[in-house]
């Protein structure tokens, strides 16, 4: 039994119009299944406006789907009401982007750490003070960092706060949203290596939301890579980049740009992504496609299993690859 | 042919009151004509305020104290200001990380880049519409006629940045600044527009100083590159030489722990953190973070030195 699995989600939202009438409708997750084991990382890449961070938030309730499910542990969480979904809010856990505005200014970190012990009711009273610096300790802080705030701390510093944050409640699903995006170069290569200590200590699951395509397939196991609200390609880490099958997921690697001067530049792809109010007829990727035909126009792909559980929506799927750029 | 650009010996403080910061340390640098030269380094490394020292533009409470910048051999630093601001947007102008912050939200687009050639080229409206429109089509934007009259929220990001360009390019300028153009933008726009400063690079012999954290982005794109750590340039060369042969430390670690396809595992990472920039220091920058300092390395600042021809490092295993 996967610890998580997601079957046919789906979000809407009403877009606000400006003059007062009653707005577009923007399907910002469309259709989207997959499922995560106990100790994995799973990827989910795409660009702005893809529907990977509501995607987070449908699995933490944070927001409703409007259909499908979320079992954790064979539970489906969007059943549950908000005092049924307290005890599962311990077990999944959130890193976000910014650092800078996911603690609060006011605390000092020893407070940002016990609160959740003390809510959860994990430690007596009077281990709380252990506990914290046991945390800070294990995301390479120490006892010394305890009595300060957060504007005292560097980027690097805060993420790994807010990593500690999460630990405290020893969950077994922590979704981290874009966790290194903001950071620089060396203190990215930091936090990464911090997470996989982490997650090998701790058994921990990753749903690990990110647009950089090299730091997803460096910590991934598996990839979903997400177009426009629709999951177009899920499969292994290495596959996926050794092999890929949707267009789009060739157009993305061709694009990362790669530090090294011999790389031949692609040719970009062109046009621009699509408006999630208004998309595309047949399958949304259609009309930035080298490879699209009518068929494409008219029908959208379903997501299917080209063999060894290689996840694709394309109707073309054996002719992608031709214009992928290898690395040296 | 001398270089387009020349930079000597620049320094920008900063006069905070907790003290005085070194931004901008010692750093020299030219730039031939037609060439791009990356300016690489992580945040705080001065290479914004290396930008905006060229275009005398630095924040307050920051000034540059010495030091020379000369375009074609025109001193920038003592130019009177209105002399100056005949260069800015005209022989020099800069794009910007973030097009919708250095865009006027209630200026149509056409009367934002029309408004640079009546103002540094004498266009009369009609013609510089005219321009603009041309200017639009240039860097890609279709419709140009139609999109003259459009509000910056009504484009996308990447579409945005294009505009910027438009307005960059419109007085034809001897060098282009683009501070971090590409890193608001999703990896298939950023594509789209590298793509587009190369063409025009090409077609208009463009002199650019890039800057970027990237180092994706600079090979594929720079010439040279110089790289900054704490306010000093710590190595400068080709592309090719940094790439396949870096020297300091720094240069080596920022490379390493890039992750890369088909490498699992623990990233290689530079320990420490960057040193304060308030504090005097007598010695290498990097000493604290370095893996095999010397005994030199604690009491003297080492010069940039040139390992081989044009391949330049500060630090003493040279």
């Amino acid at each position: 039994m996967p610890l998580l699995q997601i079957e046919n989600l789906r979000k809407s939202f009403r877009t606000s119009s400006t003059l007062g009438g009653s707005g577009a409708r923007l399907v910002a997750v469309n259709d989207v299944s997959f499922t995560l084991e106990q100790g994995e990382t799973l990827g989910l890449v795409g660009e702005s406006g893809c529907g990977k961070s509501t995607t987070g938030k449908l699995i933490m309730q944070l927001q409703k789907a409007d259909q499908g499910r979320v079992l954790f542990n064979d539970t489906d969480l969007t059943t549950l009401s908000a005092r049924q979904m307290r005890p599962f809010r311990r077990q999944i856990q959130m890193i976000f982007q910014d650092p800078f505005s996911s603690l609060n200014p006011r605390m000092t970190v020893s407070s940002i750490l016990s609160e959740p012990l003390i809510i959860h009711k994990l430690v007596p009273a009077r281990q709380i003070r252990d506990r914290v610096i046991e945390l800070l300790e294990k995301v390479g802080l120490t006892a010394e960092h305890e009595q300060r705030y957060s504007h005292e701390f560097s980027g690097g510093q805060r993420q790994r706060i807010g990593i500690a944050r999460a630990l405290a409640v020893e969950p077994q699903l922590i979704i981290a949203d874009e966790p290194v995006s903001a950071l620089d170069l060396s203190v990215q290569a930091q936090i990464l290596n911090l997470l996989q200590e982490l997650q090998q200590q701790h058994n921990l699951s990753y749903l690990f939301i990110a647009h950089d395509l090299a730091v997803i397939e460096h910590v991934s196991d598996r990839i979903a890579v997400m177009y426009l609200g629709n999951i177009v390609e899920l499969t292994d880490a290495e596959t996926l980049y050794k092999n890929p099958r949707h267009p789009y997921t060739e157009a993305l690697l061709n694009a990362v740009p790669v530090a090294d001067p011999d790389h031949p530049r692609p040719a970009p792809l062109s046009g621009e992504i699509p408006s999630p109010v208004n998309p595309p007829s047949g399958c949304y990727f259609h009309p930035r496609c080298p490879y699209a035909d009518q068929l494409c126009r008219e029908h959208s792909p379903p997501l299917t299993d080209s063999g060894d559980k290689h996840l694709v929506a394309c109707h073309h799927s054996e002719q992608v690859g031709q214009y992928l750029i290898r690395r040296r | 042919m001398p270089p387009r650009l020349v930079v000597e010996n620049l320094r920008s403080y900063f006069f905070t009151r907790s003290g005085l910061v070194k931004a901008v340390d010692d750093v020299s640098f030219t730039i031939n004509s037609g060439e791009t030269l990356a300016l690489v380094g992580e945040s705080g490394c001065g290479k914004s305020m290396t930008a905006l020292s060229l275009l005398r533009l630095l924040p307050e409470p920051g000034r540059v104290v010495g030091g020379e910048i000369r375009l074609d051999d025109r001193d920038l630093l003592h130019l009177p200001d209105l002399e100056m601001r005949r260069i800015r947007g005209n022989q020099i102008s800069m794009i910007f990380q973030e097009p919708m912050t250095s865009l006027n939200p209630v200026l149509q687009i056409g009367e934002q880049i029309a408004e640079v050639l009546r103002l540094h080229k004498g266009s009369t409206s009609p013609q510089a519409l005219e321009q603009a429109a041309d200017l639009l089509t240039q860097v890609g934007i279709s419709d140009p006629g139609r999109r003259l009259r459009d509000y910056p929220h009504q484009l996308s990001g990447g579409q945005r940045q294009r505009v910027m360009i438009a307005i960059a390019l419109a007085c034809d300028p001897k060098l282009l600044i683009a501070d971090e153009p590409t890193t608001a933008l999703d990896v298939t726009i950023q594509a789209q527009i590298m793509d587009l400063l190369q063409k025009l690079k090409e077609e208009r012999q463009m002199t650019t100083l890039l800057i970027t954290h990237d180092l994706g982005v600079v090979a594929s794109n720079a010439d040279r590159l110089a790289v900054m750590y704490a306010g000093q340039i710590v190595e400068t060369g080709s592309v090719v030489q940094l790439f396949e042969n870096p020297l300091h430390p720094y240069t080596q670690g920022l490379l390493n722990c890039i992750p890369r396809p088909g490498h699992k595992g623990l990233l290689p990472t530079i320990p420490g953190q960057l040193p304060s920039l308030r504090e005097h220091h007598d010695g290498c920058l990097f000493i604290d973070r370095c893996d095999a300092p010397s005994p030199p390395c604690g009491h003297e600042q080492m010069q940039l030195k040139e390992h081989k021809p044009g391949h330049w490092v500060r630090c003493w295993r040279y």
